[in-house]
């Protein structure tokens, strides 16, 4: 760039932004234009970047601001990408680009266009991705796509997407990856609903293990969604495609703006207000997706974009096993850790949620730990086992005093107890009475009879973990009774 | 969208100080259309709508009424602003439960109340409200701006297209489009500020 001029000064950007007309001001306009650290200063000088994000989020909808004319569908783009292939050899072909075949379209996004294609040199399929014809031509456009595709490329590994090949000299930047025969995690939910766990599990371990890969080469994803994350046909590979919007950590020149990138579904806390994100964003991002597997939905909905990003940011997600029951704790206790909404919170990297997982497939496929089942049990059945142990209390003294009730009659030495009640209609005051008509030797069977019930309930759950003053646990309903005993076995001896 | 009814003129005889007047002329014009839209979102049909708007608004004017002008001046605003967010966030909470019927003294005590604090209605409105102040910003700032200088800044920062692909199609330079760009937001800022010290 020629233009250089030395830095504008604050009184000259000043009047640039708020002076009637734009006019008059065209070396600064052209300065800006070349010159990074102004356009900085200008950026701050008119608002943060955080006010940018929320510009985005309030107006985005709200009204047209665009005339209607130059409306883009997605079809001219994959038009003109098409256009500029060289005519096919083979007439079933789309057409030809350098050494590749193009066989069709695959997908189209914001950055381009996916085609199937034949590499004719190494005879093996590939998929291309090829930059937008209207963003080619700029330069920002095609240097971030340039680093999109070394960025990928430098990442090897069973569970990534390979890159081949870049080509970024020639009028249509492309790059060349392995094309994987399969489906979109995105549309195995979709036709076949949440998976089982071990499937979770499997697919989740390999996904960490791509991302660790990416993460050891300095590259956070930012993107991490059941869209990018392809199963391979037959042999059940999970593998982490699109770096789209990947970005070499120490890179932070095209976020300044703090615009918002990415699905906002699966959209970490820190990028949906626009912070800068570090590998960790990718764990938060990697529990939604967990999420969705295990349930057939992105954890946090909402009708527009704009209240999913607030949920992310502000709401707690419902932990899986409410809804989905059959999910283990261990898996629902995995994604709550990653969807923590501060990054130091969750796990600290993708090898140790790797790991994690690993165990607890480990225990899923060798389900020797009976405590940890029982523990769920009980947590998840908190309610229906007080009913249930509160019952089989009741139930235990009331067939014991019937029992015990003749024996017990003849015994009795001591005036009638002055509140008769009628015993059947009260499960508690019918034992307290039969127990102020039992003979100390009674009693004591009847204390007894209280401690094994004791212990045998004790087995099934620890009662404390529910006890309140307004609904008392077994035990202490218990304890109760026992000092009644006591109470009436003292008051007995006393007579 | 026209004042569904005539309170102004009253309030003008009410309200002595030029000030409060345009606060309640500001007023109308951020809860019409946001109560008005938090109805439609709530699931009321157009005419419905109206009305509830029409409900809000008599219901907030009669309370006015009951407003006693202080020696501190610029606290109307204020006044004004905090019952109107109580009464909605009350109003969509009691919707929910049961039908409204209008009138005295229910309206009354839902003007009377504070919210319930941190409720799905609360955060909603807020959102809602903020949004609102964002709308009426981006259309003050729109008039004052030409053509190019708004698209300029509608397709780079709420679309999120590139600096150089609008550029080429508005027939600017790069440095323009970003100029303009920070010209809108600039402002654009300072309007919402504008309208967020006002409440």
């Amino acid at each position: 760039m020629g233009n250089k001029l030395k830095h504008a000064a604050d009184s000259e950007l000043n009047r640039l932004l708020f002076g009637d007309d734009q006019a008059g001001h065209s070396e600064t306009i052209a300065h800006v234009e070349s010159c990074k650290t102004c356009r900085a200063r200008l950026d701050a000088l008119s608002g943060s970047a955080a006010f940018d994000t929320e510009t985005r989020n309030m107006l985005a909808g709200f009204f047209d601001g665009r005339s209607a004319g130059d409306v883009q569908t997605k079809s001219p783009i994959e038009a003109a990408a098409v256009d500029c292939l060289s005519p096919p050899r083979h007439p079933e072909m789309l057409g030809r680009l350098g050494r590749y075949e193009i066989e069709r379209v695959i997908g189209s996004g914001g950055m381009g266009v996916v085609f199937k294609a034949f590499d004719t040199e190494l005879n093996r399929p590939v998929a291309i991705k090829m930059l937008a014809q209207h963003l080619s031509f700029s330069g920002a456009a095609r240097q971030r796509f340039g680093r999109e595709a070394k960025a990928a490329a430098a990442v090897v590994h069973e569970h990534v997407v390979a890159i081949h090949n870049v080509e970024t000299e020639g009028d249509t930047p492309f790059l060349v990856m392995s094309y994987v025969a399969g489906e979109s995690l995105q549309a195995r939910v979709d036709r076949a609903g949440g998976l089982d766990t071990k499937e979770v599990l499997r697919i989740g371990i390999q996904v960490a293990a791509g991302l660790q890969a990416a993460h050891d080469q300095g590259v956070v994803h930012r993107d991490i969604k059941p869209g990018n994350i392809l199963l391979e046909q037959g042999v059940e590979r999970a593998l982490v495609t699109d770096f789209g919007l990947a970005q070499t950590v120490d890179d932070a020149s095209l976020t300044q703006t703090g615009i918002v990138t990415g699905t906002p579904h699966y959209m970490s806390p820190e990028q949906a207000i626009g912070k800068p994100t570090d590998p960790r964003s990718d764990l938060f991002s990697l529990g939604s997706v967990l999420y969705f597997m295990a349930t057939g939905r992105p954890p946090f909905r909402a009708d527009k974009a704009m209240g999913v990003l607030n949920r992310i940011c502000h709401e707690p997600h419902t932990p899986v096993w409410q809804d989905h029951p059959e999910v283990p704790d261990e898996l629902s206790d995995v994604i709550d850790r990653l969807l923590e909404k501060k990054a130091n919170h969750r796990f600290r990297s993708a090898r140790e949620t790797q790991h994690t997982l690993q165990k607890s497939l480990a225990n899923l496929q060798h389900p020797r730990r009976s405590q940890q089942i029982a523990k769920r049990f009980v947590r998840r059945h908190r309610r229906s086992l007080r009913v249930a142990s509160t019952a089989a209390g009741i139930c235990l003294l009331s067939v014991a005093a019937v029992f015990f009730w003749p024996t017990a009659q003849p015994a009795v030495e001591q005036p009638q107890p002055v509140n008769q009640l009628s015993a059947a209609s009260e499960p508690k005051q019918f034992s307290i009475e039969t127990w102020q008509q039992a003979s100390p030797a009674e009693s004591q069977r009847w204390a007894n009879s209280i401690e094994q019930l004791q212990h045998g309930l004790q087995r099934v759950e620890p009662s404390s973990a529910f006890d309140s003053p307004a609904t008392p646990g077994w035990d202490t309903q218990l304890e109760q009774l026992h000092q009644q005993i006591n109470q009436f076995q003292s008051g007995a001896s006393a007579h | 969208m026209n004042p569904p009814f005539d309170t102004r003129s009253s309030l003008i005889l009410r309200l002595p100080d030029k000030r409060d007047v345009e606060a309640w002329d500001q007023f109308v014009a951020i809860y019409e259309p946001l109560v008005y839209r938090l109805a439609r979102a709530k699931g009321f049909q157009d005419a419905d709508a109206r009305e509830i708007v029409q409900e809000v608004m008599v219901a907030v004017s009669q309370a006015v009424e009951r407003w006693e002008p202080d020696s501190e001046r610029g606290r109307f605003r204020d006044w004004l602003f905090c019952i109107a967010r109580n009464f909605m966030i009350n109003y969509l909470t009691r919707r929910k439960y049961r039908s409204f019927g209008g009138g005295g003294s229910s309206m009354d005590e839902l003007l009377e109340q504070q919210p319930a604090p941190d409720t799905n209605e609360s955060a909603e409105f807020d959102l809602e409200y903020r949004r609102e102040i964002f709308r009426l910003a981006a259309e003050q700032v729109r008039d004052q701006v030409n053509a190019d200088t708004w698209q300029a800044f509608w397709r780079t920062s709420v679309e999120d297209e590139s600096v150089e692909a609008v550029a080429e199609q508005l027939g600017m330079t790069p440095g323009m489009v970003y100029t303009a760009r920070s010209r809108v937001r600039a402002r654009l800022r300072n309007e919402v500020q504008r309208f967020q010290q006002q409440d």
